[in-house]
């Protein structure tokens, strides 16, 4: 199973990938808000996140997230089209947005347009056989 | 209407209410959209003699058919309306969101007319579309007024998708060389539309919209673009890495960075100020416009240089030039920090560094008394560029005189001559004696001294030409032309042009099939290239009826007749007058520079 891997450093705001996701969905239109990733522009911030599944109820407890010095909404950097926010469904009705990974067999589009890398498609199997590998080392070496 | 969204705002600010016009299709289609309508609505609505600064002037916001759409660099909103720096026809354009966020609301422009009574915000989301009060914005910073602005929406959600465009107290204050910030950092920069703003009472306007942009063949679209980034250095090239500041570099390896008020093209000080100097001591992050595949934006923040502390985005590579090179400063902070103070009180940065660059000059040639400015203005002298700035935007002791640019500012002084002006509008950095072509570019621009209006300096020097071939007049009229009539094109497409010379897709076959596949208007190669001298036509006409004429189509004294140059340079002046009656006679104008009726037959403008 492949995956698409989000690198926060590398975005630089440009939303693209909005705009092709738009456009790969629905016919000859471009519409951010039908995108079914966001990318949030917050100060010296960028961040892009891809929608999940649908949830019908928000949160009854929510945290806060500080990474590298700088405090998140807990509800932004989360994947779920929720009651909690206007995000990830069709504008002016509550139809969730799910990321479907363009398809079958997946072509995700917005790694395509990312220039910088910021989305990269990865390879599940290859994660689990770099890390079975270190252990392996690891083992050797213990 | 595919690519266009079909719909404009026609805002009465006098009478304090509006309407919703359909665009013309046919007009649409003539001018393109952004630069060309936006001009062609000037000049079919205004007198072009009016006073820039009063009712009668209008202040178009328009965007093309590219905006919004996923094109490479489709982000262009173009302000229009008659200068106060230069009583030319103006046409900054800006990038960001603000652009796309107008078309997505589902409108393609708005038309401000009159004054409104009191001081007003335009608001709209979607079909909502308010005039509201602005007393309590009035005065505010341009930082300050988004701030407020977000915090009034309430909603965290909506605001975070609002974008604002708004000026500072300069523009309030009529400084000539005000600028419209938009997305705090993005500028509708030269030629005054800060002023034009400020004199019809209008602080800011508010766009938040949740609809499409739609395109006629989305397959083909998407393929013409994909075919444009892949043309794209991978993460943008060294434009991508490094910033706007990259160019610099060229300019620096070539020796043409204005110095010193123009008189040198070698800043020994370029070293501290340039790319690396940036990237190692404040970068925080690189940053991108909407659909930009070359994110060329600089988030920095200075935090530990007492005076100079500041955050921001930019750090634009003719803001160094000029701040930095041309007025002698090769301390980074301080020019960091008066391109902030530019972009928080609203102003052009360039028009700011060239007219603080003929101060210093002015003063160390004994015109400009110390006890008017208040500093020993130097060249060089960090402090005062700083503090100098601040008082231009709030038009303080001697930023009143500076706030006028430095063409009225040396006049008064006798000395109009130390203005490195052309049409009073200061000119970008590349010196005119080395690229003579450049100079050809300054001295016919239709809105005063500009670069971008054709960038002759891309082919006559950094991409496939030679010190030789810049030193060359033959060919460069037709160069000019040929870059005037493509860069009219891309200005009213809605595209940047940063994005499309790097990926070398700004010819116009390429430009073409983005505008065909965008809009199924109809659009041919020779149609396109036809409506790019059609814009640039329409901006003369609009200028010889104000009354700026051929004459005016000239490069400062000195650079005309003064060497002022060292090594492959030496000895050179610009040598206009072997290209300017070349370029009249190509373009089917007469000797004084006025189309004659058959061109304008042929353009569909008699
Ligand atoms: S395309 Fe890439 S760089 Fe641009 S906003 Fe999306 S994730 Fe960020
Ligand atoms: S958006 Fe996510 S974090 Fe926020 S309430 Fe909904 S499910 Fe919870
Ligand atoms: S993979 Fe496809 S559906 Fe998912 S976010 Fe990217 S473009 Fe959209």
């Amino acid at each position: 199973m492949a995956k698409i891997k989000v690198d926060h450093t590398k975005c630089t705001g440009c939303r693209s990938c909005e705009l092709i996701c738009s456009l790969h969905h629905i016919d000859n239109t471009f519409n951010p808000k039908r995108a079914r990733i966001k990318v949030y522009i917050d100060g010296e911030h960028h961040y892009p996140v891809i929608a999940g599944p649908y949830t019908d109820a928000e949160c009854t407890a929510k945290n806060t997230v500080i990474i590298a010095g700088h405090e998140y909404d807990e509800c932004e950097l989360c994947r779920a089209s929720c009651p909690a926010k206007p995000v990830f469904k069709e504008p002016g009705e509550e139809i969730p947005l799910k990321c479907d990974f363009c398809g079958d067999p997946p072509d995700p589009q917005c790694i395509k347009v990312c220039v910088t890398e910021a989305l990269t498609l990865i390879e599940d199997t290859e994660d689990k056989e770099d890390k079975e590998d270190k252990e392996d080392k690891e083992d050797k070496e213990g | 209407m595919d690519g266009w969204v079909g719909r404009i705002i026609r805002v009465d600010l006098s009478r304090g209410d509006f309407a919703i016009e359909d665009l013309d299709p046919y007009q649409a289609m003539d001018y393109i959209g952004a630069r060309g309508l936006g001009t062609k609505i000037l000049y079919d609505e205004i007198d072009p003699k009016v006073d820039p600064l009063s009712p009668e002037n209008k202040l178009i916001f328009m965007n093309g058919p590219l905006t919004g759409t996923g094109a490479p660099g489709g982000n262009r909103l173009v302000a229009v309306t008659k200068s106060p720096l230069t009583g030319t026809v103006t046409c900054p354009n800006t990038g960001g969101h603000l652009g796309p966020e107008l078309k997505f609301a589902g409108y393609d422009g708005i038309i401000f007319e009159g004054k409104a009574p009191n001081p007003v915000y335009l608001w709209i989301n979607n079909d909502e579309i308010e005039i509201r009060p602005a007393e309590h914005l009035w005065g505010k910073t341009t930082n300050e007024t988004e701030d407020i602005i977000r915090a009034e929406i309430g909603d965290k959600w909506q605001a975070m998708d609002t974008h604002i465009a708004c000026i500072g107290p300069a523009g309030e204050r009529l400084v000539r060389i005000g600028a419209i910030m938009t997305d705090r950092n993005r500028v509708l920069g030269r030629g005054g539309a800060g002023a034009v703003m400020g004199s019809k009472n209008l602080k800011a306007v508010v766009v938040r919209g949740t609809g499409a942009v739609t395109v006629y063949d989305g397959q083909a679209f998407k393929e013409t673009a994909l075919a444009v980034l892949e043309k794209v250095p991978p993460g943008g090239g060294p434009v991508g890495e490094l910033g706007l500041l990259a160019i610099g570099e060229m300019g620096a390896l070539f020796s043409i960075l204005a110095t010193r008020n123009f008189q040198a093209s070698v800043f020994e000080g370029w070293g501290n100020i340039n790319m690396m100097a940036l990237k190692t001591q404040f970068l925080v992050r690189n940053r991108g416009c909407f659909a930009c595949c070359v994110p060329c934006a600089r988030v920095y923040r200075v935090d530990n240089v007492e005076g100079f502390e500041c955050a921001g985005e930019g750090a634009e590579f003719e803001t160094h030039a000029l701040l930095g090179a041309a007025c002698g400063v090769d301390n980074l902070p301080a020019v960091l920090k008066a391109g902030y103070i530019c972009n928080n009180l609203g102003m052009d940065t360039i028009s700011m560094g060239g007219t603080l660059a003929c101060a210093m000059e002015l003063y160390e040639r004994g015109y400009l008394p110390e006890k008017d400015v208040g500093y020993k203005l130097n060249f060089g002298n960090a402090q005062a560029l700083v503090e100098l700035v601040e008082k231009t935007g709030l038009r303080q002791d001697f930023g009143d005189v500076l706030a006028e640019g430095g063409y009225r500012m040396a006049e008064k002084y006798g000395h109009p001559e130390i203005s490195m002006t052309v049409k009073k509008q200061e000119i970008p950095t590349w010196h005119p004696q080395a690229v003579q072509g450049t100079g050809l570019e300054y001295a016919t621009s239709n809105r005063g001294g500009d670069h971008m209006k054709a960038f002759v300096l891309s082919e006559e020097l950094l991409s496939g030409g030679s010190p030789e071939t810049a030193l060359k007049t033959e060919g460069k009229a037709a160069m000019a032309i040929h870059g005037q009539h493509r860069n009219a094109v891309i200005d009213s497409a809605g595209l940047c042009t940063v994005i499309l010379a790097i990926a070398q897709s700004w010819d116009f076959e390429s430009l073409t099939s983005l505008l065909e596949t965008a809009t199924g208007a109809g659009y041919t190669q020779e149609s396109v290239e036809l409506a790019g001298e059609r814009i640039w036509n329409v901006e003369r006409l609009f200028n010889l009826a104000a009354g700026i004429t051929g004459k005016d189509d000239t490069l400062p004294k000195r650079i005309l007749e003064e060497p002022q140059l060292s090594g492959a340079w030496e000895g050179h002046v610009n040598r206009l007058g072997e290209m300017l009656p070349e370029f009249y006679r190509l373009r089917g104008w007469d000797e004084e520079g006025v189309p004659t009726q058959e061109k304008l037959q042929e353009l569909g403008l008699a």
